[in-house]
């Protein structure tokens, strides 16, 4: 603590403790700021925390698993399946009859199901009314703030890999 | 009040005590006088002389209070002790190199001159300054201190401890020169 | 009897450096709230997968925090001062 302060000819507590009345304002408002200051380095130290997060999380190796068979799903027909967890819910799109895509269920705004709406070809949200393009799974409009997670399928003949959980850019 | 000091001239002391009754006077401690009353030499003459608190730059009484209970304020006027922190521990009677600090023991409560300040601060003289008919006790502007024989000085040596204050003392030289080293009259010879 | 002339005010109270002191402060109030935000962001975009805006939000905070640091010192040498 002496580093952090000015050279004084009187001991801390003598500052702190004036007996002239004139310097209480003076005290007040330097113990004030120094416990803003504080505040700052707390905040400094918690993105330092996240920044050490980041650095040491790995990317999770996600398990392959057998979805469904391709000749099952019809085009612009769903299938319902949990991945990579029983309880991550997910949803399979077969938008043409060479093209499949799946997503996690989760609405991303407050983790409604989506369900898939083949006239719009969006994955809409029945409780405040978002809606994710089929496409990309990202946000058409509604309150989701960010697009749907992506389920990497691999099709290997007439089965329906899934492969991973395809996640944003990471640094 | 801006601009004016207090003079002190013991020698123009003529023993009436009408700053005794003026200061008992004041209704924060009505029936005692926080004026401090002495005689230079009772044995030998009746020569007396009235002191009030001297409110020093650095005041000792503050700096040993162990209830921060002592403030001196930005005028300069040295307060007595806040009654909420008061513990009357009696350091600051002890400490006081004039002795100014009185403990009223039924209050537990430290008292002492704080230049009137109910007054000082509206525009008006102290009671003991208003009533001294030899002024003595003055509150004036330095200018009209001026004319004086004798020549204020504020700087007193006690030992290792050298005081100012805000009070002037009346000196018969001149006041850069003087300083009032007390202890040089504490163990006098006696005749 | 004397005492007619004498309606005058007290002295100006000590207050050198008191602006300085409260600007510097303020200023430290808004730096503090734009870290505060700064956190709350960065946690925000860990969270949803995006590891890309740690390290500038980072350096960003600690940029801020020694500007408080700063100003903090600068509040510290002027409390020193006015009391010399």
């Amino acid at each position: 603590m002496n580093l952090l302060r000015s050279k004084s000819a009187e001991p801390l507590w003598k500052e702190e403790f004036s007996v002239h009345t004139s310097d209480e304002r003076y005290v007040s408002r330097r113990q004030f700021s120094k416990f803003l200051v504080l505040t700052s380095a707390a905040m400094f130290v918690g993105n330092l925390w996240i920044l050490v997060k980041s650095w040491l999380t790995r990317k999770p190796v996600y398990p392959e698993a057998l979805i469904a068979n391709l000749s099952d799903v019809p085009v612009a027909g769903v299938k319902l399946f949990n991945y990579p967890t029983p309880d991550d819910h997910c949803i399979l799109v077969r938008l043409a009859a060479d093209r499949v895509v799946a997503y996690s269920q989760k609405c991303t705004h407050l983790s409604c199901a989506v369900y898939y709406s083949a006239e719009r070809k969006q994955l809409l949200c029945p409780c405040h009314n978002g809606s994710f393009s089929a496409e990309d799974g990202s946000v058409i409009a509604g309150p989701p703030p960010r697009p749907l997670p992506k389920i990497e399928i691999e099709t290997r003949g007439d089965q329906l890999i899934a492969r991973g959980v395809e996640t944003n850019a990471r640094g | 009040m801006f601009g004016y000091e207090f003079y002190i001239d013991p020698s123009r002391c003529i023993g009436c005590r009408s700053c005794l009754q003026a200061c008992e006077e004041c209704e924060t401690h009505r029936g005692h006088s926080m004026i401090n009353f002495d005689f230079i030499d009772r044995e030998e003459g009746i020569q007396s002389a009235a002191y009030v608190c001297w409110h020093c730059d650095e005041p000792t009484c503050a700096q040993v209070c162990p209830a921060d209970a002592i403030k001196k304020g930005e005028d300069g006027v040295v307060h007595s002790s806040l009654k909420p922190r008061c513990i009357a521990c009696n350091n600051c009677v002890l400490a006081c190199p004039f002795g100014i600090p009185k403990m009223w023991e039924p209050e537990q409560q430290m008292m002492k001159c704080d230049m009137c300040y109910d007054r000082t601060s509206i525009g008006k003289r102290p009671m003991c300054a208003t009533v001294c008919p030899s002024q003595a006790l003055a509150y004036v502007r330095p200018e009209d201190i001026a004319h004086r024989r004798e020549k204020p000085s504020n700087t007193f040596v006690f030992g290792n401890q050298t005081i100012t204050t805000k009070v002037y003392m009346m000196v018969p030289e001149p006041a850069q020169a003087v300083i009032i080293d007390a202890a040089d009259y504490i163990w006098e010879a006696r005749r | 009897m004397l005492g007619d002339d004498l309606q005058r005010e007290t002295l100006p109270p000590r207050s050198r450096g008191l602006t300085a002191i409260a600007g510097a402060m303020s200023l430290i109030v808004v730096l503090v709230i734009v870290q505060i935000w700064l956190l709350t962001a960065t946690l925000e975009s860990f969270l949803a997968g995006r590891h890309a805006a740690a390290l500038p939000a980072a350096a960003f905070s600690g940029l801020l925090f020694l500007c408080c640091a700063v100003l903090y010192f600068f509040i510290d040498r002027v409390d020193a001062e006015s009391r010399r």
